[in-house]
């Protein structure tokens, strides 16, 4: 273990801070690596705090929506050893992403009069604009990746983190399929784990929000929602609440 | 005497979301919000969306008050469909909404209000001396979330919540043992009256209009009417002919005024001034050991009225559970086009979501306005109120008043703008 401690900066973007009042909830599961780190730039947490770093390892919440975000990201990015997205709108986009279905403008005189003062672009997650070290996913992030990636750090060993489908967790649960017995259209099998399968748990279908797994196949999964009965439109919807940007979702997003 | 006097707080920290304070006491004097949190636009991608995804696209506006985002908005699409709910959903709606509440003024006091009080730049840094204020604040934060998670599935963005009910309920035994763990967390809950009632808080008084939800039956949270202070009373269809928001040209969340009046003030504090009596007797008890005046018009006393609360939900909760027995119950929906709105109590005050359907469940339109823009012009009102009270201190004294009162407020940004 390294004598200094690890100065950890957390930035956030565009999104609900919920990751950031993630790590409180975590606090009992994470004080004990966190003691071993130095959280030296956190807005919410603490005033002052030096932005420009440097920093061991960045973690960045929320997806950019405006140009200032993509500046100061590669200024963060060039200060840190490792930067690491936390959280979906940061991973894949998120919510905030929902509004690239359609015209930038559009959107925004649905909200604004006075749209001379607006200057959002597009929503884009972290890695399209900055190279990353890892994903911490969840909408809100999860604390098992997020424990492995500051544990892994700290040992100075190459993070495992959770590279499969809510499909398996849910197996693993032994709760029946609600997609296959109960006709639910469910977002799992596209999905990335680590929620525990929340939702066919709670008598729901997946609704997506740990955004894409890897190597997701979202065409089999659209072509099965087509089968059963959704419209175009529907499916889109499914394939859009999180995670529009990934590239993994769009042959879904086509909507068939 | 001519000293430029020129503050600007480019960031202001612990708080949620993003926002820079602008105080020029000299030239053209000004004292804004500058509310720099980006817009994400909700209630223009929203438009597009179907009526039962609504609650989980919502509540990732806010990571401290989801539920209360998730609730409003499914109220209100149930209002535009017709949909009626069942007690049992009322009951666990309020629960939700309850052990949110008492959570979220948790964190507020202890790791965003109370390091002001004390000097320090955030919480992490109060870790020794403030050990077991910590360590309580922690318990009872626990116990609350784990309430919330044990009704919505998780406590951050819940799950079971969608228009027409709960797709699972918990079992009663689940919350006989929730039961003994709120029973337990009690005199903790007292002890953070005693906590907050120690802050230095400044001697400020502003005349304000205090607006909150009322009923007959309760201290409201999430149904009632829209009252005041100075007379408002009007029914939640009525909210467009009471309120009236508009953009700003430096802040992009949007100030909200009372048409033909002006400014007002939502929150933990304009809810003891509207319904003191409402609450639990031993939360009364509370409010008079500390010598806690009703009706307050001192903004920093909103944290005084959170921490009451903190004791009060905590009551309500085991009330509300022990008076209840829960059963698994079947839920049908059926789409109707419609328009209709909801308003909650947030734990920051008064929540409005409004939402157009048409037949085939999508939704046309949409209007959030949050806590944060009713409080707006009037934390603005009070910061020029207090500069001008404290205008020969020396900036660093105003900048702390200046940080303080905002957070006093409790304000959510990332709510604010959305």
């Amino acid at each position: 273990m390294k004598k200094n401690k690890p100065k950890i900066g957390i930035f956030k973007y565009s999104c609900c801070a919920g990751c950031e009042f993630q790590l409180i909830y975590f606090q009992k599961y994470i004080m004990e690596v966190f003691e071993a780190a130095e959280i030296t730039y956190c807005k919410m947490l603490r005033s002052g705090g030096n932005e420009n770093g440097p920093f061991d390892i960045a973690l960045i919440e929320g997806a950019i929506t405006e140009q200032w975000q993509a500046e100061q990201l590669k200024k963060v990015r060039s200060a840190s050893k490792y930067l690491i997205p936390i959280g979906s709108c940061a991973v894949c986009g998120g919510v905030p992403a929902i509004k690239n279905t359609e015209q930038e403008y559009e959107v925004q005189k649905r909200v604004y009069e006075d749209t001379s003062v607006i200057h959002s672009v597009k929503t884009h997650s972290i890695d399209q604009y900055v190279k990353v070290d890892g994903y911490i996913k969840g909408c809100p992030m999860g604390v098992r990746d997020l424990t492995e990636m500051v544990i892994s750090l700290l040992m100075e060993k190459r993070p495992d983190y959770l590279e499969y489908c809510v499909c398996v967790e849910c197996k693993l649960k032994g709760n029946i399929c609600v997609l296959v017995s109960y006709g639910e259209p469910c977002m799992g099998p596209v999905t990335n784990a680590g929620c525990g399968a929340l939702c066919p748990s709670h008598n729901r279908g997946c609704y997506g929000c740990w955004g894409p797994m890897k190597d997701a196949n979202s065409r089999a999964l659209a072509e099965q929602f087509k089968k059963m009965g959704l419209s175009k439109e529907d499916i889109n919807r499914r394939f859009t609440e999180f995670g529009q940007p990934a590239n993994e979702w769009k042959a879904g997003q086509i909507g068939l | 005497m001519t000293t430029k006097k020129k503050i600007e707080v480019d960031y202001l920290a612990r708080v949620e979301g993003e926002t820079s304070i602008l105080v020029q006491l000299d030239h053209a004097p000004a004292i804004k919000l500058k509310i720099f949190e980006p817009p994400r636009f909700f209630e223009g991608f929203l438009v597009g969306r179907k009526y039962d995804e609504v609650g989980d696209i919502v509540s990732r506006i806010c990571g401290i008050c989801p539920v209360s985002h998730m609730t409003t908005a499914i109220q209100a699409v149930e209002n535009a469909m017709g949909i009626e709910v069942s007690e049992q959903t009322v009951v666990l709606r309020k629960l939700m909404s309850i052990s949110q509440i008492v959570a979220s003024h948790l964190i507020h006091l202890y790791m965003l209000a109370m390091p002001d009080y004390y000097g320090y730049a955030g919480i992490v840094d109060m870790q020794k001396k403030f050990s077991k204020q910590i360590a309580n604040l922690m318990k009872m934060k626990e116990v609350m979330n784990k309430l919330t998670g044990l009704i919505g599935g998780r406590a951050l963005h819940p799950v079971t919540h969608i228009p027409g009910g709960f797709t699972a309920i918990p079992s009663n035994e689940a919350l006989a043992s929730m039961l003994e763990e709120l029973k337990a967390i009690r005199p903790l809950a007292k002890q953070v009256v005693k906590d907050v009632s120690r802050f230095n808080i400044p001697d400020f008084h502003s005349d304000s209009e205090y607006v909150a939800l009322t009923n007959e039956r309760e201290y409201a949270v999430n149904e009632g009417k829209i009252v005041s202070t100075k007379g408002l009373n009007i029914a939640v269809e009525d909210y467009y002919e009471a309120f009236d928001e508009s953009q700003v040209s430096y802040a992009f969340a949007k100030k909200s005024v009372l048409k033909e009046r002006t400014s007002f003030m939502v929150g933990a504090l304009a809810r003891l001034n509207n319904k003191f009596d409402r609450l639990q007797s031993e939360t009364k008890t509370a409010a008079n050991e500390i010598g806690f005046e009703i009706p307050s018009n001192n903004p920093f006393h909103n944290n005084l009225a959170q921490s009451l609360e903190v004791v009060d939900g905590i009551k309500r909760c085991i009330q509300l559970i022990d008076s209840n027995q829960f059963k698994d119950g079947d839920f049908r929906v059926k789409v109707r086009p419609g328009a209709g709105g909801s308003v909650t109590e947030a734990p920051r005050g008064l929540l409005f979501h409004w939402y157009k359907i048409n037949r085939k469940g999508i939704l046309e339109k949409a209007n959030i306005v949050t806590p944060t823009s009713h409080n707006f012009h009037n934390i603005e009102k009070d910061l020029k109120k207090l500069v001008n009270e404290n205008k020969d201190e020396d900036r660093d004294r105003i900048r702390l008043l200046c940080e303080q009162l905002v957070r006093a407020y409790d304000p959510c940004f990332s709510c604010s703008v959305h």
